[in-house]
């Protein structure tokens, strides 16, 4: 009798932390290689200016400097500039103008980190500023500096893009009987993992082999970049993600001191270790959000829906370097028709850009569904606050219904399976919601400012299929290669990379249900681009749905080879088996059965003759469709009346994934979603003043939550199966942080909406709030 | 950022002006100062040491006096960098006799600084240079109104 | 011109010449080798690299090595004893509290420390407490947990708080 075998559906504890609790884990600046030299970078203090000259000898004096490189040196060898994911380009280093403050400007290379941070000291920059624009508004009028001059078309204004059917849209709204509209600014933010990024080049001029150590969380597309810019080989590149200290989008740009690391070790024959510093990271790092959106419902006075239009100012700093699938410049912001049944709809974005930092997507947001999902739920909290309807009713009024699946939404999606009223009505039980609704209008009568918030988000994950997606031309598959020794133990590589997310323990779990092997007996590797299949790596939640199939078909195709085996074996006809209990049984006589690990046995010693040995498969993955997550969450919070600040008193998550692998590992993800998701909704933006100076470039000032402001989060779960997903599962990681913010602005604008208030962008800090207390009358000295 | 004040200094409008005309004088009351290379009565570069909040950077300003209209109306302009930080400040300063032994001036700079100072010291930006831009001229009156023939001292 | 510099680091003496500029978390890193306490910031905001200073919780980004001469420092590596994980250690592996793994340490050192000081805290007594280290991935509901578990655990066992040099008074910060 095989021992139990902790497949999916098991909390399994996770392989991984071995290594973990005990401090064994290797980070990039763990990394030491023999003869290893450091680099630093110096930057530049404006936001936009000229670079008269560039003196180094200061810098190259100091004993223990080698070198110091600058865009000129770059230059020379077609390097200065580098391509974006968004088919833009974007400096490595400045040959004569900077155009965002903290841009690398110059790096120094020397024998220690000390003597590298003294020399970028000692580096003398003479600029020429210029006038910054920071307003994506200014920087479309005519008369406004231009922050990309190298660029054909002499503007700011980078692309136009659009999606839905703008004739029936507007048709739909000039008939409409109620028409609500909210202008939303959604900030910039930053993701700040508590690792930096960094990495350690290592170019062996013997072999001619470059090995990088980088914190990536897509190893392989960024070895083919690599080898495109460089012109080294591809399979003269190895990069190597060792164990990343988080992610989030973060980890998925080319950063230039990567780039320059690499030139210098090319150029010194030494490895080359950059670590940046947490203010380089937060003020030059790619950002996320930044969205301007002007949005409108059209309704019945009923309350049923019928079409919603956006209009979104995308601010993408200095570069277009969003790490989008190429054909979606604003991600899947077209997903904002939402959980609801639209007749029509319509999209467009205007992307620009200005003296900031470059990026986009970077903060657990899969691609933009964070803003769209931000708009539609402000926009029906607004239209039911419009006709007095209640805010969970009007939800379920205009839900696509369970029966409706496959939908096809207004703008072309095809969600694959829901079931939204089930979620909400879960979620309200298990808040009491009826009794909040009792709560807060006796504590109104008293003038305590309580508030309850809804969300009921659809999340558009697992990007994605070939005939819409790709990176840089890359299709948007993911792989697994699944290898079975002969004593019954397995090696799975996957073409994600964990950063955090538990894969080591979760794709074993997936090979362990498939073929009957415990967990503990497989070993999952990735992040090394020598032995792991190709896969575009994990990010905007896409591993499950793509790698996680990939291992599930390649299992499948092992058992079928296997099968054959234990046919043999068992001296019968392969049909006569079938694959139950983890074992291979004689249909109708289950005490002739054997195991996995017999058959592996065999596929070694005792195959059929004309069969090859071993037991080993591979898959690469085109998913049909993208998967569709959701959720329903209720927040409620109480409001002080003498600071302005938001307290969340309860938070009820309630979400679908369909099957989930791990439900611990699934929780564990869903209580840092949604801790990522109060933080921009409460704490976190990025400004900047007229001169491009960006106001929180530290920790001091650019405030993560601690255990102190993070409520304990309540969770829950439906379970609707992706219909095409082998495994059925569908992905989470980032659905939290997509449903989080809006239930928590519904919640503070349900608080004051007696006031008249019907909308406060976020972030809500105490000082917003309490200025709206005043204004009201309500503020307590 | 744009500062102004206005100082009503017990001392003649012609011993002002010549205070002001003498960069050792006027860097006596530079907050933080170190050195001071002097190329020309005009032009100077003064190193100072100053701090806002957690970032202290020592910053080598250009200093050059423009607009100069004795003994009325004088300008300076000054550039410094410091590692990371970049500091531009104009100012003008006017004088008014009151009397044989009173002079009013009124000053008004501006300044923008760039860079980690302006990103790490951010929250306390305005109310330091605010600060140390009022101790400067604050510093230059008290320095006038004892004995001007006392030979200014270096430092504050 | 360098110090010499000498103080134990879970119980194992370390010397060296540093320069006086030396942070104490270079050193445990570079110097002694051990790269379980990391760096996650440049403003002592994050608690990435809290070890124990004769036994209280300190980040050692803000320290100097020259500081802590003659100390008794504990790190990630010591809590582990004769290949018996540490109770804390324990703890966050059964009720998952860590995911990426990169501000644990720092944050068990600082659990131990709590631990020791008050053997049975509230949930809200242990937020404060750790409300020096910052975590993205978790969330913290499973690290209250993680510090709760272990709480419980030693307070069953009447384990003497360990790692060895944690336990040691005296000496400055």
């Amino acid at each position: 009798m095989t021992t139990s075998i902790t497949g999916i559906g098991h909390s399994v504890k996770r392989k991984e932390d071995a290594r973990f609790l005990r401090g064994k884990g290797t980070y990039v600046d763990d990394v030491k290689l023999p003869g290893m030299l450091f680099m630093d970078i110096v930057r530049s203090p404006y936001a936009h200016a000229r670079i008269l000259n560039i003196d180094a000898s200061g810098a190259l004096a100091l004993p223990g400097v080698l070198a110091v490189i600058t865009g000129k040196d770059l230059d020379a060898a077609g390097l200065a500039w580098m391509p974006t994911l968004m088919g833009d380009k974007q400096m490595v280093l400045p040959v004569d103008r900077v155009v965002f403050q903290a841009q690398e400007v110059a790096a120094v290379i020397a024998t220690d980190r000390y003597i590298a941070a003294d020399a970028v000291a000692l580096v003398d920059v003479e600029y020429e500023p210029l006038t910054p624009v920071v307003d994506p508004q200014k920087a479309l009028e005519p008369d406004a500096p231009l922050v990309r001059p190298d660029r054909e078309n002499k503007t700011n204004h980078i692309w136009h893009w659009e999606a839905g059917d703008r004739a029936r849209t507007d048709e739909l709204f000039d008939q409409a009987e109620v028409v609500v509209k909210q202008d939303l600014y959604i900030p910039r933010i930053h993701v700040s993992s508590i690792e930096t990024c960094g990495c350690v080049a290592s170019f062996d001029r013997i072999s001619g082999k470059l090995t990088i150590y980088m914190t990536t969380q897509a190893p392989h597309p960024i070895r083919t970049v690599f080898s495109l810019v460089s012109g080294i080989p591809e399979h003269k590149i190895r990069v190597i993600s060792p164990d990343i200290g988080g992610g989030f989008g973060g980890k998925v740009p080319v950063y230039p001191g990567y780039v320059i690391a690499t030139v210098a070790s090319i150029q010194t024959g030494h490895p080359i270790k950059w670590i940046e510093d947490r203010s380089e990271n937060l003020q030059a790092d790619s950002f996320a959000r930044d969205y301007h959106i002007s949005a409108e419902l059209a309704a019945k006075r009923d309350g049923t829906m019928l079409a919603l239009r956006a209009t979104t100012i995308a601010d993408h700093g200095a570069f277009d370097a969003a790490a989008n699938p190429s054909k979606f410049p604003a991600g899947l912001f077209s997903v904002i028709t939402g959980s609801y049944q639209l007749q029509a709809a319509h999209v467009a974005v205007d992307g620009v850009y200005t003296n900031k930092p470059s990026g986009g997507v970077a903060y657990r947001c899969s691609f933009r569904v964070t803003e769209a999902v931000h708009t539609v739920e402000r926009l029906v909290d607004t239209l039911a606050d419009e006709l007095e309807i209640d805010p969970a009713e009007l939800r379920f009024k205009n839900f696509i219904q369970p029966d409706q699946f496959p939908y096809k939404s207004a703008t072309g999606w095809e969600y694959d399976s829901g079931n939204y009223p089930a979620a909400l009505q879960k979620a309200m039980d298990k808040i009491g919601y009826a009794d909040l609704l009792r709560e807060q209008a006796e504590k109104r009568a008293r003038g305590e400012l309580m508030g309850i918030g809804i969300s009921t988000f659809t999340e558009i994950v697992g990007a994605g299929p070939s005939h819409t997606f790709d990176i840089l031309g890359i299709k948007m598959f993911d792989s697994c290669e699944i290898r079975v020794h002969p004593t019954g133990s397995a090696i799975v590589r996957i073409g994600v990379q964990t950063q955090g997310q538990g894969h080591e323990t979760t794709f074993a779990q997936i090979v362990a249900e498939e073929l009957g092997l415990p967990v503990e007996n497989i070993t999952v590797e990735h992040g090394d681009t020598d032995t792991a299949p190709y896969g575009l790596g994990t990010y905007a939640s896409r591993s499950t749905p793509t790698a996680g199939a990939a291992t599930a078909v390649a299992a499948l195709k092992i058992r079928e080879k296997a099968k054959k085996i234990a046919a043999h074996i068992l001296e019968v006809d392969a049909d006569d088996l079938e694959w139950t209990n983890y074992q291979f049984q004689v249909k109708g006589v289950p005490s002739r059965a054997v195991t996995m690990k017999d058959v592996a046995f065999a596929a070694y010693t005792n195959h059929p003759q004309g069969m090859e040995a071993g037991l080993e498969a591979v898959d690469y993955y085109d998913p049909p469709n993208l998967t569709f997550p959701f959720g329903a969450y209720i927040c409620v919070v109480d409001i002080d009346r003498g600071t302005g600040e938001v307290k969340i008193r309860r938070f009820v998550a309630v979400d679908d994934c369909g099957n989930i692998i791990n439900p611990m590992i699934v929780d564990g993800q869903i209580h840092g979603g949604l801790t990522m998701g109060m933080a921009p909704s409460l704490l976190e933006a990025i400004t900047y003043d007229e001169d491009g100076n960006i106001q929180q470039g530290s920790f001091m000032d650019y405030l993560l939550p601690t255990a102190m402001e993070t409520p304990v989060w309540e969770t829950d779960k439906t379970c609707t199966p992706s219909p095409h997903h082998p495994l059925g599962a569908k992905g989470v990681g980032e659905s939290a942080t997509v449903g989080a913010p809006p239930a928590i602005a519904n919640a503070v604008v349900d608080a004051l909406s007696h006031l008249g208030v019907t909308h406060i962008d976020i972030p809500i800090t105490p000082w917003k709030v309490y200025q709206i207390l005043e204004e009201h009358g309500v503020a307590e000295a | 950022m744009h500062f102004e004040g206005q100082q009503t200094i017990k001392a003649s409008q012609d011993a002002v002006w010549a205070f002001f005309m003498d960069p050792n004088k006027v860097a006596s009351c530079a907050p933080g100062f170190k050195s001071m290379e002097i190329l020309s009565p005009e032009h100077f570069k003064p190193t100072l040491a100053v701090g806002i909040g957690a970032v202290r950077a020592t910053f080598t300003l250009d200093v050059h006096l423009v607009d100069m209209r004795e003994p009325t109306h004088a300008g300076m302009q000054a550039h410094g960098v410091a590692a990371g930080s970049a500091v531009d400040m104009h100012s003008a300063m006017d004088l008014t006799p009151q009397s044989d032994t009173l002079t009013e001036m009124r000053w008004t700079a501006d300044v923008n600084v760039r860079g980690t100072i302006a990103s790490t010291g951010a929250r306390l930006l305005e109310s330091t240079a605010r600060k140390l831009t009022d101790r400067f001229f604050d510093c230059l009156r008290q320095k006038l109104e004892t004995a001007p023939t006392v030979p200014a001292s270096q430092t504050e | 011109m360098t110090h010499h510099v000498s103080f134990r680091i879970n119980g194992q003496a370390y010397e060296a010449d540093v320069e006086p500029r030396l942070l104490l978390v270079h050193f445990i890193r570079e110097v002694a080798g051990l790269t379980g306490t990391h760096i996650g910031c440049d403003t002592t905001s994050c608690g990435a690299c809290t070890v124990l200073v004769n036994g209280l919780p300190a980040k050692s980004c803000t320290l100097l090595a020259v500081q802590v001469n003659g100390a008794e420092i504990s790190t990630v590596e010591g809590l582990e004893q004769n290949n018996q994980l540490h109770p804390i250690q324990e703890g966050f592996f059964e009720e998952h509290g860590l995911q990426c793994g990169y501000c644990t340490p720092g944050m068990m050192m600082t659990a131990v420390a709590l631990l020791k000081e008050n053997p049975d805290p509230t949930e809200t007594e242990i937020r404060q407490a750790i409300s020096g280290n910052l975590c993205r991935c978790t969330g913290y509901v499973n690290i209250v947990k993680s510090i709760q578990y272990a709480a419980k655990k030693m307070r069953d066992a009447e384990h003497e708080p360990v790692p060895v040099s944690a336990g040691a008074e005296g000496g400055q910060a």
